[in-house]
């Protein structure tokens, strides 16, 4: 009991210095937004969300979590910087706290900035596009935080594996994408089934499971490999 | 199929049968010439 | 070293000759000797390319997979190990995407003109199509990340890579199914006609053999840039340590 207690205090430690720094600045949240937006706006212009509801619900689950997986790649990217200024990652390689709790609370101050994201973007977004959900919205209140979670975890990790990389800026989607597609497949499905009420409740909860199941797979291979990465050289 | 038929670029079947065989000969035989020209690049070991 | 280098070399050409065999075989047997499909006509034949790259191109990705392990297990304790296992690594991610991207094309080609489209989002080609983005990433990786951690960080990438395919192909089977449905333990209705047997069999040891021969190849190109390279860094000590007093 009492290590898991002890780990646990160091990646609420993490969480917590990664909170606070983020509050003084507001940097990523405001960029995510922002940004999140934006890729909205995009979208709205391209085609006529008012005028063709049907094909609106069908494309607005993948343009949704398009947003934001944009948005968390222009955070992730820099949420690892502040870890190289005044050789602060040197320090936490030394401290005897294990670096997958590190990278525990990296991640989830992560995911928290970006669920803030969404809990802003998702009222802008269907009045955007005029939603109307024909299928079970609370749905989505299980479906958002899985997929960004997947995204988040992957996006953590693989920003740090690029941090001393030429190009760093340009690696973490190239490495992210590929190995996020079937969680990304999962969640877009999903919310596609949740907006438009074609999948009925089995599908959508097997789409579920599997998104479930990625993000447990591959939280454990990120928090076994941190280390390693870490101390990569 | 003869060496002629093979060859014949007469309907869109065999024109993609060629294409497809030509396209993993040139794939690999590609591939193969570029190990042999690094080898060639890459200065022996001393020993 | 010494004595070793020259039966190496003919064992290599010896390989390379049975590959080249065994492929030319193959080429008389697909495209000469076995029937005309009943149903596609000739361009049925791609199938005798195609379907035994396809099934060496899923064979390489677990050879890399080992590797990086096996680099990982040795990265602290034997370094020299290490870089062998790392070599092997790189040279199976490139024969992988060679073998993978020979069967994305011949597949296409072959879809355009016997069910007139040139791509569809079925289970199998975008399983495919993904595991090569996966071993493009990797290779990116290698490019890109500083000297000193690539092997390392590409090691570990390879890890979610070895992960991912498994779930990519069970997530998108549930998703759809429009290829052709599997020749080979399939359901009712698969296996091949036995005069076509032949054809196959012969291709898919040439393309194993010739598999194979680019796989180590390329790790002995490999090796030798690595070893290259240490030569080049004890050089430049040795020089170090010439200088007058």
């Amino acid at each position: 009991m009492k290590p898991f207690l002890q780990y646990s205090s160091h990646v609420l430690n993490h969480l917590h210095k990664d909170l606070r720094l983020e509050w003084r600045s507001r940097d990523a949240i405001n960029g995510m937004l922002f940004f999140a937006l934006l890729v909205v706006v995009v979208f709205g212009l391209a085609f006529d969300p008012t005028a063709y509801p049907t094909t609106t619900r069908q494309i607005s689950g993948g343009i949704l979590w398009v947003a934001l997986l944009f948005a968390s790649i222009t955070a992730l990217n820099q949420s690892w910087t502040r870890e190289q200024r005044n050789q602060v990652l040197e320090a936490q390689r030394m401290a005897p706290s294990p670096a997958s709790a590190l990278f525990l609370g990296k991640a989830i101050s992560n995911m928290l900035f970006v669920l803030v994201v969404e809990a802003v973007l998702a009222p802008v977004f269907i009045i955007f596009f005029n939603l109307h959900t024909l299928g079970n919205i609370w749905l989505l209140a299980l479906i958002l935080p899985l997929g960004t979670w997947a995204l988040v975890v992957n996006g953590t990790f693989f920003a740090a594996l690029g941090l001393r990389a030429r190009n760093r800026e340009l690696l973490l989607p190239l490495l992210l994408l590929p190995v996020s597609l079937p969680a990304l497949l999962a969640m877009v499905q999903a919310t596609t089934g949740v907006l438009t009420g074609e999948l009925d409740s089995i599908q959508i909860g097997t789409w579920i499971k599997q998104l479930t199941a990625y993000d447990i797979i591959f939280t454990t291979i990120c928090i076994l490999f941190f280390e390693t990465v870490l101390n990569a050289e | 199929m003869t060496w002629h038929s093979f060859f014949s670029l007469s309907t869109m079947e065999s024109r993609h049968l060629l294409a497809a065989y030509a396209v993993v000969l040139v794939i690999q035989i590609g591939y193969l010439w570029r190990i042999v020209s690094q080898w060639r690049h890459t200065k022996a070991p001393r020993n | 070293m010494e004595q070793r280098t020259p039966t190496l070399r003919s064992v290599a050409w010896l390989w390379f000759a049975i590959a080249v065999a065994v492929l030319v075989i193959g080429f008389r047997q697909a495209i000469f000797l076995a029937p005309t499909d009943a149903a596609q006509g000739d361009i049925f034949r791609v199938f005798y390319y195609h379907v035994p790259i396809a099934m060496l191109s899923l064979l390489f990705p677990y050879v890399n997979f080992i590797a990086s392990l096996v680099y990982l297990f040795w990265r602290s304790r034997d370094p020299l190990k290490a870089l062998t296992a790392d070599a092997m690594a790189l040279a199976s991610a490139e024969v992988t995407i060679i073998y993978t991207t020979i069967c994305l094309v011949t597949g296409s080609i072959w879809g355009r003109a016997a069910w007139g489209i040139w791509w569809a989002w079925d289970e199998r080609i975008t399983s495919v199509f993904l595991l090569w983005l996966l071993y493009v990433s990797y290779l990116m990786l290698r490019r890109f990340s500083s000297t000193g951690q690539t092997q390392t960080l590409a090691a570990v990438l390879s890890v979610f890579a070895a992960v991912d395919v498994p779930i990519v192909y069970m997530s998108i089977r549930w998703w759809r199914t429009q290829h052709p449905a599997p020749v080979f333990f399939g359901g009712p209705d698969s296996g091949m006609a036995p005069a076509m047997l032949p054809a196959f069999f012969w291709n898919l040891a040439g393309w194993a053999i010739w598999g194979i021969f680019i796989l180590i190849f390329r790790f002995a190109l490999e090796r030798r840039r690595q070893l290259a390279e240490q030569d080049a860094a004890l050089q430049a000590i040795e020089a170090s340590l010439e200088i007058p007093r």
